[in-house]
């Protein structure tokens, strides 16, 4: 149950994706989006899926493994279809009272629908081929020009890997804190709303006060070690560019101009 | 009246990365009112197993009945389960969450849906049996020391009076004095009120003393069950698994080995004693 949520989270395998410099993934999944938002016909939306694919079954990762994190944003794509369906002006092809669906509406809200998918299913593809440890490296790096700009590269990037390395522990911990209190008879399945909502105290407390003793610990085992942000600090993996990081350059080159191809059908 | 597990398979996260065999093939037959020591090396499937007893998981294969009935029937009272089978989790303190500690105390019999004058008389109840004494109760349990919370904790599953207690690691992170006293309570609470109780534990030093039967896990299978006399003859291939048996089984081998004829299966220093005691009055 708990353990279902995926999105977000390292999957570990032996891929080329695995193994690509992470700023290479980074820079390229942020090109991915804004294709996306380039898209203009069905034609792109196939491109990019096609596109997608292919890298997923490159990856290694099991496809129902990937689908699962739609889960947890299914709230989120039902509003947007519902958004566009009803509130498009346009052609109308269904009216009933005052609901109103028109043709427009209806392919902003399928394209709306699609773009969201291959938008989730690419970004978490990322964070499923990249420990947080690199994903945090190449974040840190690819930022580091905003350093003259005095942004805390260094410790937004730190905070980042923190919150996703944190992730996984506090849902183990929901899920023993949960059992723990069924144990004792509590109900977090029947009742109304308010009953249901009441029903989380016995888990969010503990929750809480797990979370913020764990931040404590880690803060204190943070400065024994002598942590003082990022100055002077040195990478015990530094990164480097290899050549299957250049063909993923190139193929992404080329993903870009299919993309841009496909406006002009 | 016993818990009955039949060929029991657990697989973790299956058809992931993930994927990791807990329990393999386990059979168990738990009777009323024994004292069962389950002992077993980090991961090797003690946890997993004990949270079957009351349904909180789900086997992916085998059966477990308790008193006769299938727990896995789509009819079957799971609540009913969890009342008469009493888990308390490892580091229990982490799970309290009321403003004081009669409050945190109440919940488990309050969610049985009894009437406020048995809820508080069970509450007293527990807490006088672990030790908790009248100056505390209203205290915030957050106040109180690492072992005192865990007496708490422990309460809070005897309040609901369970049939069958166990208990996974009660005496971790504690210190000797601690350790001493909540087992010591545990086996009076054993005694008095008759209930079947299974003490999860890694060291055989805690329970030896206390339990009548061990059984010991090793990859998520069972490696010994029986008395603790005779798993403790097993210490060369316990040693193997990364367990140990008491220092008093070390002692009386060594004994032993320097020509004392001693009985080496004892399990307990009173024993231990009384042996070398008779050694010594026989010369």
């Amino acid at each position: 149950m708990i353990r279902d949520i995926t999105i977000g989270q390292y999957y570990p395998s032996d891929s080329v994706l695995h193994r690509l410099d992470p700023r290479v993934k980074l820079s390229g999944t942020f090109l991915y989006i804004v294709c996306l938002f380039l898209v203009k016909n069905w034609w792109g939306y196939l491109a990019a899926a096609v596109c997608l694919a292919a890298v997923i079954k490159l990856s290694k990762v099991p496809f129902g493994y990937i689908v699962k994190g739609l889960k947890a944003v299914i709230i989120l794509l039902l509003f947007t279809v519902m958004f566009n369906l009803f509130l498009t002006s346009g052609t109308p092809v269904f009216e009933w009272k005052f609901i109103r669906v028109t043709k427009e509406g209806i392919d902003l809200a399928a394209a709306m629908a699609v773009r969201l998918i291959l938008l989730i299913l690419g970004s978490s593809l990322m964070t499923f081929t990249t420990t947080p440890n690199q994903l945090t490296d190449g974040l840190e790096s690819l930022l580091r020009p905003l350093n003259k700009l005095h942004v805390p590269v260094h410790e937004v990037a730190m905070m980042m890997s923190i919150a996703l390395r944190f992730i996984p522990i506090l849902l183990e911990e929901t899920d023993k804190i949960m059992k723990a209190q069924q144990a004792r008879g509590a109900d977090f399945e029947t009742g109304g709303l308010i009953q249901r909502a009441k029903a989380m105290v016995p888990l969010l407390v503990p929750l809480f006060i797990s979370a913020f003793r764990r931040a404590g610990d880690l803060a204190m085992a943070m400065e024994a070690r002598c942590y003082h942000g990022g100055k002077g600090r040195t990478k015990m993996k530094p990164l480097h560019y290899k050549k299957r990081d250049g063909v993923a350059w190139l193929v992404l080159a080329m993903f870009l101009a299919v993309v841009v191809v496909t406006r002009k059908l | 009246m016993s818990i009955i597990l039949d060929k029991i398979n657990y697989i973790y996260s299956p058809n992931t990365a993930y994927e990791k065999q807990a329990l393999k093939n386990i059979s168990l037959v738990i009777e009323d009112g024994e004292f069962i020591g389950l002992i077993g090396h980090t991961g090797s499937g003690k946890s997993t197993l004990i949270q079957h007893f009351n349904g909180l998981v789900k086997a992916t294969s085998g059966g477990v009945y308790y008193n006769g009935a299938d727990i896995y029937d789509t009819d079957y009272n799971l609540k009913e389960l969890r009342k008469k089978v009493g888990l308390v989790f490892q580091y229990p303190e982490y799970q309290l969450f009321e403003t004081t500690v009669l409050k945190d105390v109440q919940f488990g019999p309050k969610n049985l849906g009894l009437t406020a004058l048995e809820v508080d008389l069970r509450s007293y109840e527990a807490l006088k049996q672990v030790g908790i004494g009248d100056d505390l109760i209203d205290a915030s349990p957050f106040e109180l020391s690492g072992g005192q919370k865990r007496r708490v904790a422990i309460a809070g599953v005897l309040a609901m009076k369970p049939e069958v207690l166990v208990l996974d690691e009660p005496t971790a992170g504690l210190d000797p004095k601690g350790r001493d006293e909540i087992l010591g309570q545990i086996a009076k609470i054993h005694e008095e009120r008759k209930i079947t109780v299974v003490l999860v534990s890694h060291s055989m030093e805690d329970v030896a003393d206390y339990v009548e039967r061990i059984i010991v896990m090793d990859g998520g299978s069972i490696a010994y069950d029986d008395t603790p006399r005779n798993v403790f003859s097993h210490y060369k291939e316990l040693e193997e698994i990364g367990l140990a048996a008491p220092q008093v089984t070390y002692a009386m081998h060594a004994l032993r080995d320097k020509g004392i004829p001693v009985d080496v299966n004892v399990t307990t220093i009173e024993e231990a004693k009384e042996a070398v005691l008779a050694w010594y009055r026989k010369d």
